[in-house]
């Protein structure tokens, strides 16, 4: 029997709404989760965060396959975190995770319709072990008379030029603790740390979030500071310097410090409502020391010389976002957007939708989709053109370039038991941009000049809370 | 209250195709938690949560037992009475319910019973010994300040009427914010569901006849919410042809006139329940009518 009301007695409503009273004013004397039916902020609980597991211990495992289209980069990350909750409020968390990515990345320069070879410093012999001839394409070859080992590889006429020499590991540990400094203050540190063959990064975080207004209002801020290290084994190269084997530099840092100040409101018991903005200003060394650029015929579009790129070591970045948790009928959507700009020039856009529907008690598929869109940063360049002034700062990084993005997405979650849940989530990935602008030099008016990527990924995922 | 339940004298764990059942015994009554889950554990530790509640509330509120705050409230003899927040809340509820109903729920009407005793037999009380025992009926005659209430000497309260539909919702809300599984609890037939079984199942639950006992008389489904069922059953007396049912009016004293033999009412919870079947049966003759006005999801037997 489906309870359909039709307007109600005198009796039935006085009823309904003293015995709503009676146990809500119960069910805070238990000091147990809110009772009632699922709400938004309920939904949220349940579908990310585990502070509500109050006395439990959550283990969260997942492992993640990544690859992009045309054998370019494949990854995979294996994560495992686990959440400790006091009976009192606090959390505890510790997670590490593993990234081994391999193939191949686009190298900066200009596909050109000959083929190119390009020669890049080569571990010194005793470490080679990790590029070999076989499965990276490419060659080591020791410069007569110098000792100097180069590794060359040559990239097929009219083809992105990718390395294909690239093999790297990632280490990373989080940890993560926050208290309920009263009943309506909840104070939340962490750090983080994360190693590679050529990179170390490390940072810390503190926030405090207030609930007022009978907890239906929470403010919160934290900060943020990240100190990076790159050091690629042959040093930081300097921008616009000629790409060659000999290419010695020092190893260089960057230092990120961020504000994040928001509030979630909630609306109603169907609609929770969060509002963030975030400022961050990033300094030092952001240039990606492999990344090169074509200097090319100012007629013909030939390639001349491939040149480092060189990037701005400031960068002041800004957003504001605005998420949505809507409990609508059985099903918990989220819905978000949010907005970005920063000194470089880049203003972007991302929308996304989600929601996430029980077929059956145990068994629910989120499909979710997102579309984002950026224009280019002011020193974004496809190519340099040789016999004119160097610019300040040049970079072909599709990352920096214009491009949108839209990514379809279907999660199916299974749970085994009420507190062990089995996931797989499926996505697809495809940038878009311009693949031949207007103005292409020469030959480079036929050639893709679009590097960006398209992507399918795979999160297998296994989570499980015990008392 | 009538549904079926066949429960063993000590706490179990038994299964049936859908999932576990914890069953034991509280509120002089066979009380069962239906768990759609295999994970025996945490059903039986639901299940003792479940047990826990049961006891606590029928330890707190029961009128049959001479150590609890209801006992020392119906024996002040004319003191007043401090009371704890969960008992002001309940207080408070009959106190509005009382208005709401007319009179007609009223938690000091359990002195009745020393004149009326409901055995099968012919022993109707005579209008005098009514009359006399009437000045100790009538929640009005009760002074409740919160958080201290007094009564005239001789009054009782029993919190009984509502004592194990709280039980039932109090107990449902603490199992449901331990588990994700289906969840039904059933206390001596007042139940309660968390939301619908595992794949949108709904729950089936036999109504019991109210003359044989162990014989459903129909089968009900529920997916949301609480059912819980009033009745006459067995328990009455006849005199002179008449039958008096067991349903007093608190305003006269008398039992009221052609209740339905019995009354089962779905609402959200299983207070809103019970006290809709409660009050439909003080209607009496009028139960139907009354049940109709208030678009009450319910079945009565004649």
């Amino acid at each position: 029997m489906q309870l359909r009301k039709p307007r109600r007695g005198r009796v039935s409503q006085a009823l309904a709404l003293m015995t709503a009273n009676l146990l809500a004013a119960v069910g805070a004397h238990a000091q147990d989760a809110s009772p009632g039916p699922m709400d938004a902020a309920q939904a949220a609980s349940v579908t990310s965060d585990t502070e509500t597991d109050l006395g439990y211990t959550r283990i969260d495992s997942a492992v993640l396959f990544y690859q992009e289209a045309g054998g370019r980069v494949r990854a995979i990350e294996p994560t495992l975190t686990a959440t400790l909750n006091s009976n009192s409020g606090d959390v505890l968390s510790v997670g590490i995770v593993s990234d081994t990515l391999t193939g191949a990345t686009p190298n900066g320069a200009a596909p050109w319709k000959q083929s190119q070879t390009f020669v890049t410093p080569a571990h010194p012999p005793s470490t080679t072990a990790t590029v070999t001839t076989a499965s990276g394409g490419s060659t080591l070859v020791t410069i007569p008379g110098t000792g100097i080992v180069s590794r060359q590889y040559v990239v097929a006429p009219n083809t992105l030029p990718v390395d294909t020499g690239f093999r790297d590991q990632r280490w990373g540990l989080n940890l993560g603790y926050s208290t309920l400094w009263n009943p309506s203050t909840r104070l939340s540190v962490g750090a983080s740390a994360s190693n590679e063959r050529d990179y170390t990064s490390a940072s810390f975080t503190a926030g405090v979030a207030e609930s007022f207004n009978q907890n239906m209002t929470t403010a919160a801020a934290s900060i943020d500071f990240e100190y990076d290290l790159s050091r690629p084994f042959f040093g930081t190269p300097t921008p616009f310097a000629v790409m060659s084997a000999d290419q010695k530099g020092p190893v260089a840092s960057k230092t990120v410090a961020s504000l994040v100040v928001g509030v979630t409101q909630v609306m109603n018991r169907y609609w929770l409502a969060q509002l963030n903005y975030s400022v961050g200003t990033t300094n030092g060394y952001q240039t990606d020391p492999y990344r090169i650029l074509s200097l090319v015929d100012p007629t013909s579009g030939a390639p001349l010389q491939y040149l480092y790129e060189g990037r701005p070591g400031s960068r002041i970045r800004q957003s504001l976002y605005f998420a949505n948790k809507l409990a609508i009928g059985p099903t918990f959507a989220d819905i978000s957007a949010r907005a970005y700009i920063d000194s470089w020039g880049i203003k972007s856009v991302t929308a996304e939708v989600s929601d996430r529907i029980p077929l059956t008690s145990h068994f629910f598929v989120e499909p979710e989709g997102r579309y984002y869109t950026q224009t280019a940063a002011s020193f974004f360049r496809n190519y340099l053109v040789s016999g004119q002034p160097l610019p300040k700062y040049a970079s072909s990084d599709s990352r920096l370039g214009a491009f949108s993005a839209v990514t379809w997405g279907l999660r199916a979650g299974y749970d085994i038991t009420p507190h062990a849940e089995l996931y797989l989530q499926g996505e697809s990935y495809k940038q878009t941009g311009v693949t031949h602008p207007p103005g292409a030099i020469g030959g480079l008016a036929t050639q893709n000049l679009f590097s960006g990527a398209s992507a399918t990924s795979v999160v297998l995922g296994f989570s499980f809370a015990f008392y | 209250m009538s549904v079926r339940l066949a429960t063993p004298p000590h706490p179990s764990l038994s299964a049936v195709p859908e999932g576990l059942i914890y069953s034991f015994r509280a509120m002089a009554s066979p009380c069962e938690v239906r768990v759609d889950s295999f994970d025996a554990g945490m059903v039986a530790r639901l299940g003792e949560v479940a047990e826990a509640e049961a006891l606590r509330i029928e330890q707190k509120f029961s009128r049959y037992r001479p150590d609890n705050l209801i006992a020392q409230i119906n024996n002040a003899n004319g003191a007043p009475v401090e009371v704890d927040p969960e008992t002001a809340m309940l207080i408070d509820y009959a106190d509005i319910f009382y208005r709401v109903s007319r009179g007609l729920f009223d938690v000091t009407s359990g002195v009745l019973r020393r004149i009326w005793k409901f055995d099968g037999s012919d022993r109707v009380p005579t209008r005098t010994q009514v009359r006399e025992i009437m000045p100790l009926v009538g929640w009005n005659k009760v002074i409740w300040r919160r958080p201290f209430i007094t009564l005239q000497p001789g009054m009782e309260i029993d919190l009984g009427g509502i004592g194990k539909e709280y039980a039932v919702d109090v107990t449902l809300l603490k199992l449901a914010a331990r588990t994700k599984a289906p969840v039904l609890v059933n206390f001596g037939g007042d139940l309660r569901v968390s939301g619908p079984r595992a794949g949108f199942g709904r729950w089936r639950v036999a109504i019991e006849s109210v003359d044989r006992e162990g014989v459903p008389e129909g089968m009900l489904q529920i997916s949301h919410g609480a059912l819980t069922t009033s009745g006459d059953a067995r328990r009455f007396l006849l005199k002179d042809g008449v039958r008096y049912s067991h349903i007093l009016n608190p305003r006269t004293g008398w039992p009221v006139k052609d209740p339905p033999r019995s009354v089962t009412v779905a609402a959200d919870t299983c207070m809103e329940a019970g006290l809709m079947s409660t009050l439909a049966m003080l209607q009496g003759r009028g139960a139907e009518k009354f049940l109709r006005r208030e678009h009450a999801q319910a079945w009565w037997m004649r």
